[in-house]
């Protein structure tokens, strides 16, 4: 119990860290000075201390929103998997609770960018939607074939089944689940071939349109949002797709799992320094290669498995 | 005559459920009614048949209802009969719930042997015995799905629900495609068992085709009733993924899944029923106050009709099954039969299901895409028009309404367990296993496939309230202070005409889609001084006319007219003529005869055949003029 607490804790509190990190690796490789590692944290700090500006055309769902919009993805936490084996962990919960959650997360997104009536927050919100409907069917899809590979659909037993029982019969199903499941990463996190978090001209910015007219505390609670909402998918990432290093003892396997998940974000970094921003009627076609390898995965399962 | 078994007393209840709250909201919408002696008669006579159906028990009083309520709600569309588009959506209805309606007479004349009299238990005898039941099944779906709004027997739900007053349109929309789906299930599970493979694929793949396609015609719909049909559309093929896998499972000796299944379904019609009455009733509040249906002239809505516009919110994320929503529940327990899948050993099936795994995800998708949408531009933002402008709150009466039905749609959320336990009793009656003890677990629910999971709506909305709670506290512990200020909009001033509209929020989707929608695109614009960029005025307007209805409907009506012109001609030839006609009718009927009584060989068939092409040619169409 008390590891999970840590867990979490350690979730919460790393999860602008990450954000920063590849942001750092990024400005280093393209020979810029790179940021101090804890920016994210003096961002979010300044926030917190700023007064809140609400658009006076706003509504109450952008006193609201804020709030939903990291409140599933808090909840979402709680069914990640355990980084060690020993620890107690919720099992019951499964993925599509969780990709409900995110989508719960999202939808309050979209309506804070057409709160307040500017064309901005329309644009972000009409950008996301469409987006999100096509990161939908990939997800499940690939959470389908995870099921099958893993035995289970519950998030935390299934890492910990693919630790005891590594599927080395469906190593092909298995890739293709993982490339799938990459190429979700990208997209629902806004990273560079979909979107890009570090841009504010109106025609790429789809994320950021979105929270443009919020400010302050509100502000920071989505800022929160989308950093939490990288550190879920990194984990389950992880813990999915490499997962080894769970029968360690907790420290060690925590120190393991943050090695995992900062790989993971210089591989992300890596890929976005060596490619361009997708125009936004190519993306549906990466989100579709998703979709075909998660199909992929699902056939392959089925005809070398069974 | 009549029966109260478990299946047909739950479909009272849902009667019930989706009828009361109602009640106060038709009330109160009383005074934009003009004939209101007009609108209780048939609202009572359509709320009684549908009570009628569901408890019949003979063909005949089945037939008797039914018909009733397809004319009491062909009246109630036409309670304000002055608009043409109304009374055209009645002409459509009232022919197409006829055209269903013929199906479903030859299927009970023909599983009844002639006699409508005979109860239901013993048509089953009958079914069996007869020698092509897939023509039943055929029957069945044309007579039901018709009326339940199924691809492509759909074309004239998003023009009929509509033109019906909302409190009506609720009842349509949320109960009397139910009370169809209610027969389909009645017949399959009573007549009709046990069928073959082909007919759960069968229902499988129009409910794949609904869902995407209602949901997709939903998202480039600018009319907020007709958007909301299209939502029924989408979610009646929801249903059907349901009992389609249901169907397959039976089909291939596996109950336990199977009742899973329909048990899934008949949650998403309870679930249904509830969201989408409360967001026709809240629609139809917004229409009440800004006497406009175009969702381009809402906009601000939710600072004067809080009520109103939080209610939406709640089906809104309820029909766009976010958890933990009653949407959510059943769409989850659809997933996991749809899952169950695995569980199959032909492979070619195996495969095959992904793909309706596939269309439900992309649903659920664009779902939310098109709810954003709609609340979005309906009630954030700016008031678009001067009629949103001068909205206000509805009446009590009407408020009352909306309150109880969001009451049912939190109801069906709290106490899933105990409704999953009615409908597994119900379900039992027809002999499917009980499998409430196997899937209820103090308040969650549990999926019976091997790879399958678990969810707990109760759990997940604590946590939610639990973190939402804590980040406000925390907020106050930080003495957050805010300030209500104009915020940048690049050096302009917002304005509604500033803001996306919904064809621009739908915009993206809408290009990617263009190869179904292929839209009108009509883009005035006035230019100043033969600038491209600078002009006064410019109005984009984009009209979608739906392919089924462009292909299928359109098409047949065109054949159709070629056909009358033939024959039309036909009336009008010289005598001569008429008599090579009828020499060639001889000479066909001879032949014919010839080849059906004797053997057939295909070289006289082609002889013959020959002969008669010259014959007619020469002596019936003779030379051009």
């Amino acid at each position: 119990m008390i590891y999970t607490l840590i867990h979490i804790a350690v979730m919460v509190i790393l999860a602008p860290l990450f954000l920063s990190l590849i942001k750092a690796i990024k400005m280093w490789l393209l020979f810029k000075k790179p940021l101090p590692l804890l920016q994210g944290y003096n961002d979010l700090a300044k926030l917190l201390r700023k007064e809140v500006i609400i658009s006076q055309e706003a509504s109450q769902i952008t006193r609201i929103a804020p709030y939903l919009v990291l409140a599933p993805l808090l909840t979402a936490l709680l069914f990640m998997p355990p980084v060690t084996k020993g620890e107690w962990y919720i099992g019951f919960v499964d993925a599509f609770t969780l990709t409900g959650l995110l989508a719960l997360s999202t939808f309050f997104l979209m309506l804070i960018g057409l709160d307040s009536a500017s064309a901005f927050g329309g644009i972000g919100s009409s950008r996301e939607a469409f987006i999100s409907a096509l990161v939908e069917p990939g997800m499940i899809l690939v959470i389908f074939a995870l099921s099958l590979i893993a035995k289970n659909l519950g998030i935390a037993e299934a890492a910990i089944h693919l630790n005891t029982h590594f599927p080395t019969h469906h190593l092909a199903s298995y890739t293709f689940a993982a490339i799938a499941f990459f190429i979700l990463i990208l997209a629902e996190n806004g990273r560079i071939p979909i979107d890009n978090p570090e841009t504010h001209l109106e025609l790429t910015m789809v994320h950021e349109a979105m929270v443009l007219d919020l400010s302050g505390w509100y502000l920071a609670l989505v800022e929160a949002a989308s950093a939490i909402k990288y550190m879920i998918f990194a984990t389950l990432f992880v813990s999915f797709f490499s997962p080894f290093g769970i029968g360690a003892p907790f420290l060690i396997a925590l120190a393991i799992y943050l090695a995992k998940i900062a790989f993971l974000s210089l591989i992300i970094a890596l890929i976005e320094v060596n490619t361009a921003k997708l125009r936004l009627f190519k993306v549906p076609n990466l989100l579709g290669i998703a979709i075909i390898f998660a199909f992929l995965s699902l056939i392959s399962y089925y005809m070398l498995g069974a | 005559m009549f029966t109260f078994d478990p299946f047909a007393l739950l479909f009272l209840f849902f009667l019930l459920l989706g009828v009361l709250p109602n009640l106060f909201y038709a009330y109160g919408y009383l005074d934009h009614i003009q004939r209101k002696w007009h609108f209780w008669i048939h609202y009572v006579a359509f709320v009684l048949s549908m009570g009628g159906v569901v408890v019949s028990y003979t063909p005949l009083s089945f037939l008797f209802f039914w018909e009733i309520m397809s004319l009491s709600s062909w009246q109630l569309i036409l309670t304000d009969p002055k608009e043409e588009s109304t009374q055209k959506a009645a002409r459509f209805y009232f022919f197409m719930t006829h055209f269903g309606f013929v199906f479903l007479l030859l299927f009970f004349l023909l599983v009844s042997n002639g006699s409508l009299t005979l109860s239901f238990d013993k048509l089953h005898a009958i079914a069996q015995n007869f020698a092509y039941p897939s023509l039943l099944f055929f029957l069945l779906i044309l007579g039901f799905l018709s009326k339940a709004g199924v691809v492509p027997l759909h074309v004239w739900l998003p023009y009929a629900h509509p033109a019906a007053p909302s409190a009506v349109s609720a009842l349509m929309s949320g109960v009397m495609l139910k009370i169809a789906l209610y027969g389909f299930m009645r017949m399959l599970l009573e007549v009709l068992y046990p069928w073959p493979l082909e007919w759960g694929i069968l229902i499988l793949v129009l409910g794949a085709l609904s869902s995407l396609i209602g949901v997709l015609y939903a998202l480039a719909e600018h009319d907020i009733k007709a958007l909301l049909a299209n939502h029924s559309i989408e979610n009646i093929g929801i249903i059907l993924l349901g009992i389609g896998m249901g169907m397959i499972f039976l089909a291939l000796k596996l109950p336990m899944l199977a009742t899973f299944a329909f048990l899934a379904a008949l949650y998403h019609i309870f679930n249904h029923m509830s969201f989408k009455s409360l967001l026709f009733l809240s629609a139809g509040s917004v229409l009440h106050q800004t006497h406009t249906k175009n969702i381009e002239r809402y906009g601000g809505l939710i600072k004067s009709m809080p009520l109103t516009a939080w209610s939406f919110l709640l089906a809104a994320l309820s029909i766009s099954a976010l958890p933990p929503t009653n949407g959510f529940l059943s769409e989850w327990m659809i997933f996991q039969s749809l899952l169950g899948s695995s569980s199959i050993a032909n492979m070619a099936l195996k495969i095959s299901l992904p793909f309706a795994v596939f269309a439900l995800a992309l649903t659920g998708g664009l779902a939310i895409a098109c709810f954003v949408k709609a609340f979005g531009i309906t009630f954030l933002g700016l008031h678009r028009s001067a009629n949103a402008k001068h909205a206000t709150e509805v009446n009590a009466f009407m408020r009352t309404g909306m309150l109880l039905m969001g009451a049912v749609v939190v109801g069906l959320m709290l106490f899933a367990p105990w409704f999953l336990r009615r409908f597994d009793a119900a379900l039992a009656s027809f002999g499917l296993p009980s499998i409430s003890q196997k899937i209820l677990f103090s308040w969650s629910i549990h999926s019976l496939t091997h790879n399958g999971g678990v969810v707990s709506p109760l759990f997940l909305l604590a946590m939610l309230i639990f973190f939402s709670a804590g980040l406000v506290l925390l907020a106050k512990r930080l003495r957050i202070r805010k300030r209500i200020f104009h915020t940048w909009a690049c050096g302009y001033r917002t304005t509604p005409r500033t803001q996306y509209s919904a064809t621009g929020f739908a915009g993206p989707i809408r290009r990617f889609f263009e190869w179904l929608y292929r839209p009108d695109v009509h883009f005035h614009k006035k230019t100043l001084a033969g600038h491209t960029t600078k002009f006064s005025t410019a109005l984009y307007d984009v009209h979608i006319r739906p392919l089924f209805e462009r292909s299928l409907y359109d098409g047949t009506k065109k054949l159709l007219n070629r056909l009358s012109y033939f024959i039309y001609r036909f009336a009008h030839f010289e005598q001569n003529r008429y008599a090579a006609i009828i020499f060639n009718l001889t000479l066909s009927v001879l032949f014919g005869y010839r080849i059906v009584a004797h053997q057939f060989s295909w070289a006289t068939f082609a002889l013959e055949a020959i002969i008669l092409a010259f014959t007619i040619k020469i002596l019936v169409i003779g030379e051009k003029r």
